[in-house]
């Protein structure tokens, strides 16, 4: 008797156990996002939001990842490193993230990502391009990766693409010149043009700053003018950009070339500012509504939310499905499992059971490699940027050539 | 040769914003000796004011001008009888300075508030004529403003000069005692003063329109050039304001031309205290 009701009891510990697994096994995976949803940058937020809620709908549809449904848990960083902090403590702690995505300023992602590695979360960022994330001085964090290009990269991009127009324009371009913000944007540019330019062979013939909200540019104009060079890159915000090309054309002079390192130059009020005038003027994307791969999505995208999909938005997509593919790899949640599956994932083409890499590279692969001489660790060593040239009032992606079948217009004809 | 004769043009041509804003800067300061600290937040108001009429009413910013300024005078009339008035009473310096500083943060916020952070443009069909005399090339919308300035600063300096009002004003800035003792009602003149630089502030926005972007901060820079022109051209003296102006606009193209653009701030600003110390030695000097 003794013996069969311990049998019993030994029976229905079990059975509980089996049970409650099997719930667990129904508990959705938690994905942690810390993004800005209040103050200054909330827009910003919303159309990373808008991404990866895209892809969880995407997901969720199609069965889950590991029969298990993906559940979003939204933190609000406002801006603030300090409030980012609480907020990746709060998600780990208290809402118990298997995974965490963010952030918008990469102030705020490093402190995050210090939260996740002493946590044991593995983070992923979508858009954070700060070069000195993934440095010596972080090499340690190695449960954080990084998706998009580096804030070099993107320079190293504009470059490339000087030296392919070549191909379609039958005008080598040489003499480059750098017109940029004083503040901390123009001198990124400055530094990683300089860091570049003599493995392309560029000459760096005029670099012309200003500050911010500049009353008038004409005499940066005058000095680009008579530093004549073949192509000028630029960083500005929005008003200086606007200025900057009414000032153009007030001074008589049209270069032949303009690329722009995004921020104002991408903002919807350029074109509309500008009108004809803003033809000709390319930037860097990381993402276009024209991409070859990025064309289907963008249809549903903009159905869904009535927006066209931007970077911001294909690119946190993205991070969740890799998320999914690291999670089915490792067969579990557990974070050293995803970590050391994120760091032998290597996607190439298109995500298993979903659609190809949205954006303008074919491979998703998280390395330790060297760029310009110092180590860097755990960023996506195949992300790139697409170079976007107004056309006809649009953006139209010209470079990479096999990702679009737009010509560049050359030279700029800035009306 | 060119190149030169091109940056004296656009020199001109922008030195002339920063003497209509000295000029509206220097009034106030004439007559009631307090720094409008709010004097580029006052350009701004005239930006999206002139941005709002022209957009509901289809009317081309330049005819939305003497609009602006009669809007203006009022606004600015009406912040000094309920504002500023009653603190010039208290005697305190820091009273008025808090004032006008607080009151430049609550527009530039308001303004945010209530059109967001975007940057804004007129579309005008002349916004891209541009006219070549010789080897100089100048922006229509930059030529019209310049020559509405120079009418402007005329008007201001003959107002100043010949009415009689003009005369008051000129009484109270030079002794407000007295001029109250002769019979000159000084809250009036102030009330007046301070519509007349708000109106002269709110001009220069309208002009600007024509050729800058609108949004929230876009006085900032020109007000604190206002602030140069005005120590530099003399507090309360009009003719150094224009004059001040034009020069300071000189001096940033041709700084930028013959040394570099990166250094054109650094000695703006490095001219503009060695002015100061200069004149302050010669001060002491004659006394």
């Amino acid at each position: 008797m003794k013996k069969s009701i311990s049998l019993f009891f030994i029976v229905l510990t079990i059975a509980v156990l089996m049970v409650s697994a099997a719930f667990a096994d129904e508990e959705p995976i938690r994905i942690g996002t810390i993004y800005a949803m209040s103050g200054g940058n909330a827009a910003i937020g919303e159309n990373i939001l808008r991404g990866i809620d895209f892809a969880v709908a995407e997901i969720n549809a199609k069965g889950g990842v590991n029969g298990r449904m993906l559940e979003v848990v939204r933190g609000d960083h406002a801006g603030d490193p300090a409030q980012g902090r609480s907020e990746a403590e709060r998600l780990i702690t208290q809402e118990h993230v298997d995974v965490m995505m963010g952030c918008h300023m990469s102030t705020v992602t490093e402190v995050v990502a210090q939260v996740c590695t002493q946590y044991g979360v593995p983070m992923i960022t979508a858009i954070s391009t700060l070069d000195r994330l993934t440095d010596a001085d972080h090499e340690d964090m190695d449960f954080f990766f990084r998706l998009c290009p580096l804030n070099s990269v993107y320079v190293e991009d504009m470059l490339k693409y000087l030296k392919d127009s070549a191909e379609q324009t039958g005008q080598e371009i040489k003499k480059i010149a750098i017109f940029t913000d004083r503040a901390a944007i123009g001198q990124e540019l400055i530094r990683c043009v300089e860091l570049f330019a003599a493995d392309y062979g560029f000459d760096v013939v005029a670099v012309v700053d200003y500050s911010s909200n500049a009353t008038d540019l004409s005499a940066q104009v005058l000095a680009l003018k008579q530093a004549d060079p073949d192509a000028i890159l630029c960083d500005s915000y929005i008003g200086d950009a606007t200025l900057f090309v009414q000032t153009l054309k007030a001074q008589n002079y049209i270069p032949k070339m303009i690329v722009a390192k995004a921020n104002g130059f991408t903002d919807p009020a350029f074109i509309a500012n500008l009108g004809a005038a803003a033809n000709g003027v390319a930037s860097v994307v990381e993402f276009n509504p024209d991409l070859i791969n990025g064309q289907e999505i963008n249809e549903e995208f903009k159905a869904q939310y009535g927006v066209n999909m931007n970077g911001h938005s294909a690119e946190s997509y993205t991070v969740v499905w890799i998320f999914k593919t690291a999670i089915e790899a490792a067969g579990s949640t557990d974070g050293e499992a995803v970590r050391d599956a994120l760091a032998a994932l290597d996607i190439q083409g298109e995500f298993p059971g979903g659609r190809k890499i949205v954006l303008p590279y074919d491979r998703i692969k998280f390395e330790n490699y060297e760029l310009a001489g110092a180590p860097h660790y755990r960023d996506n060593t195949s992300a790139s940027v697409a170079i976007a040239q107004v056309q006809d009032g649009e953006w139209k992606t010209v470079w990479p050539f096999s990702f679009t079948d737009t010509q560049i217009l050359y030279p700029a004809p800035l009306q | 040769m060119d190149i030169f004769l091109q940056a004296c043009v656009n020199g001109l041509l922008m030195g002339g914003f920063y003497s209509l804003m000295g000029m509206g800067q220097n009034v106030i300061f004439g007559v009631m000796k307090i720094v409008n600290f709010c004097h580029g937040e006052m350009l701004m108001v005239g930006m999206y004011l002139t941005y709002v009429l022209s957009t509901t009413f289809s009317l081309d910013p330049y005819l939305c001008v003497p609009l602006v300024a009669i809007i203006m005078f009022f606004l600015g009339a009406l912040i000094q009888h309920t504002l500023i008035t009653p603190s010039l009473g208290t005697k305190s310096f820091t009273n008025l300075l808090f004032l006008t500083v607080g009151l430049g943060l609550l527009l530039s916020n308001g303004a945010l508030v209530l059109f967001g952070s975007e940057y804004r443009t007129i579309p005008t069909s002349y916004q891209q004529t541009f006219i070549s005399l010789g080897p100089v090339n100048i922006a229509l919308p930059r030529l019209i403003s310049f020559c509405v300035l120079i009418v402007i600063t005329i008007v201001l300096f003959a107002f100043l000069k010949y009415t009689t009002t003009g005369k008051q004003i000129r009484a109270v800035s030079q002794n407000p005692v007295g001029a109250e003792v002769v019979g000159i009602n000084t809250k009036r003149i102030y009330i007046l003063t301070y519509g007349i630089g708000t109106a002269l502030a709110g001009i220069a926005g309208a002009l600007l329109t024509g050729f800058y972007t609108i949004f929230p901060t876009a006085g900032a820079s020109f007000g604190f050039r206002a602030l140069i022109v005005v120590v530099v051209g003399g507090l309360g003296s009009i003719p150094g304001a224009f004059f001040a102006g034009i020069f300071l606009g000189l001096l940033e193209t041709m700084v930028a031309l013959f040394v570099s653009p990166s250094y054109s701030d650094l000695i703006v600003f490095i001219t503009f205290i060695v002015i100061l110390v200069v004149r302050q030695l010669i001060i002491l000097r004659r006394k």
